[in-house]
């Protein structure tokens, strides 16, 4: 069974209603590292919000493994482009936020079992304070001690400390200077190898959907007022050489200002 | 061309800034005692404008000796110390501070219920309107009311106060939370946090800084529903000595009394400016 199963998903907001989705039909497996491609409002990010079960949609419905997941849970991961540390937290509590929370509840987090627990947690944050880059005197940081790729680095660890299977993030780079932009994208590949968690990333950039994702989707609008589609959806060869993306980057950018799409030899389309 | 000078980007320095800020402290003072020294040359009885010696009797003896209509008695030998907990102004200071504390706990209410009303919708939906509407009733005017319904005694002067001050602090405890972006709340929700984590670990901790900020700015209104009850009914507390002495022209008591208000209110705010900062260290916003 696909690990996110899309059905005729489509979105409406607004009095006289406008679409924002029609029709969008899309099947995720595990372990894919989906970018969704598309110009600014044409409806990427309230995709993401769908999945993330943090708006309902007008039509259609999303199964996460076979199951319809209403509101926001455990199971999906989610990294914001703003907003996405609690600024309150420093970068250690940040992290160990999410598994604190759900394994323990207003009560038990009274028992000695948390304190044990909460020492081999903090000992698993520090882990993966070392692997996203940070130092150890970082621990103690709040976010706005750090700059905005630190922010970011914390950010995707905090959701990966609570091993969610799907990973879900929204123009999460897109602030980002382009050299912290570079690395950021290589530890998030590097992130994805190692755990095998299903990513899906919201961009509006054409050579990061290509360098990321082992797979491309690129949403539409065939007019200016009708719904965005399901404009073209590529898996990448897994070694997407970097001298082929200039190249890659002109045709989809054709692709995505019109609904067409044109034939790419290089991509077998899934 | 001309060169011209634009006081928009004028930088006074260090000595120009603290002459310029103490400058109308000076004034104020050189008017007072100039005017009060002529009016005591034209008439050595003037009540209105009193002189430091005046004022400074009026507090010692505001400071160590009982009111007029306190009957309780201190034996002759009672140490300074036994006459200051005795006196006027420590017995004034604790009645009012005692209202005033009081009402600053019955807010802990009104913050959780504008914290609710702004996580959970049915709570809003449940409260908001009803209180939007309660926020327009003039506080000052129910004061009758209160005095018929719940007595001239203590709980009339704080209920005054928590309905004077209350939907403020709700709708602005309410507002605050509206405003911490949506992706903080759902992003708790994908860590795993249930409604009480997302409500007490998430949002109101982000708040609290402003919250706190809140009250101070509220605490004049605090202050100001305070003295009205105090001055309208009441037998003992600050401004109801400040009311009681108007009838003497007890200036050389008043005017100090004023300015003691004065101090306690700023320390009180200057308390809770440094608490704040201490406890939320990470809160970048002045």
């Amino acid at each position: 069974m696909a690990l996110i199963e899309i059905q005729n998903l489509s979105v409406a907001y607004g009095a006289p209603s406008r679409p924002v989705l029609t029709d969008i039909d899309v099947t995720v497996e595990e372990g894919e590292f989906v970018c969704v491609l598309g110009q600014t409002g044409c409806g990427k990010s309230t995709l993401l919000k769908m999945i993330l079960g943090a708006e309902s949609p007008a039509g259609g419905r999303i199964l996460i493994d076979g199951v319809e997941h209403k509101q926001p849970d455990r199971t999906r991961g989610y990294v914001p482009q703003k907003y996405s540390l609690f600024p309150d937290k420093t970068v250690l509590d940040n992290i160990t936020f999410g598994p604190e929370v759900s394994e323990f509840n207003m009560f038990t987090r009274f028992t000695p079992r948390f304190v044990r627990r909460r020492r081999e947690i903090r000992d698993e944050a520090m882990r993966y304070i070392h692997r996203i880059g940070l130092h150890e005197r970082d621990a103690r940081k709040y976010p706005y001690q750090l700059s905005g790729g630190m922010q970011q680095r914390v950010a995707i660890a905090q959701a990966l400390a609570t091993h969610p299977r799907i990973l879900l993030m929204d123009e999460a780079f897109s602030a980002l200077d382009p050299g912290t932009r570079k690395d950021m994208q290589r530890l998030i590949r590097q992130l994805w190898r190692d755990s095998g968690v299903t990513v899906l990333f919201v961009t509006h950039n054409t050579q990061e959907a290509l360098y990321l994702g082992s797979r491309v989707i690129v949403l539409a609008k065939e007019s200016p007022d009708a719904g965005a589609q399901v404009a073209m959806d590529l898996s990448v060869p897994e070694p997407c050489h970097e001298h082929q993306i200039p190249m890659l980057v002109h045709h989809l950018e054709h692709a995505s200002g019109s609904a067409r799409a044109p034939e790419i030899p290089v991509f077998a389309t899934a | 061309m001309s060169i011209s000078f634009q006081l928009v980007h004028a930088k006074p320095n260090q000595v120009t800034t603290i002459v310029f800020s103490w400058m109308l402290f000076a004034v104020g003072l050189g008017l007072y005692f100039y005017t009060s020294q002529k009016r005591h040359q034209d008439n050595p009885e003037d009540r209105i404008m009193p002189t430091v010696t005046q004022m400074f009797h009026g507090m010692s003896d505001a400071s160590t000796k009982a009111a007029e209509d306190d009957d309780s008695t201190l034996p002759a030998n009672a140490s300074l110390r036994q006459r200051f907990f005795a006196s006027m102004l420590w017995k004034d200071t604790l009645a009012t501070s005692r209202r005033f504390i009081y009402s600053i706990l019955l807010l802990i209410p009104a913050v959780l219920l504008g914290l609710h009303m702004g996580l959970f919708p049915y709570v809003g939906v449940f409260f908001l309107r009803f209180i939007l509407f309660f926020d327009k009733i003039v506080a000052l005017s129910l004061l009758p009311i209160l005095f018929i319904v719940f007595g001239i005694d203590e709980l009339s002067k704080i209920m005054l106060i928590v309905i004077g001050v209350t939907p403020t602090i709700i709708l602005d405890t309410f507002n605050l939370t509206k405003g911490v972006p949506s992706e903080q709340v759902v992003k708790a929700c994908t860590l795993g946090a249930s409604d009480f984590d997302v409500a007490y670990r998430v949002v109101m901790r982000q708040i609290m800084p402003r919250v706190l900020n809140s009250i101070r700015l509220n605490l004049k209104a605090v202050m100001l529903f305070l003295f009205a009850g105090e001055m309208i009914a009441s037998t003992d507390g600050l401004a109801y000595r400040i009311a009681l002495l108007r009838r003497h022209m007890g200036m050389d008591v008043i005017i100090p009394y004023v300015l003691w208000v004065a101090l306690l209110l700023f320390l009180v705010d200057l308390a809770m400016r440094v608490a704040n900062r201490k406890l939320h260290p990470w809160f970048q916003e002045a």
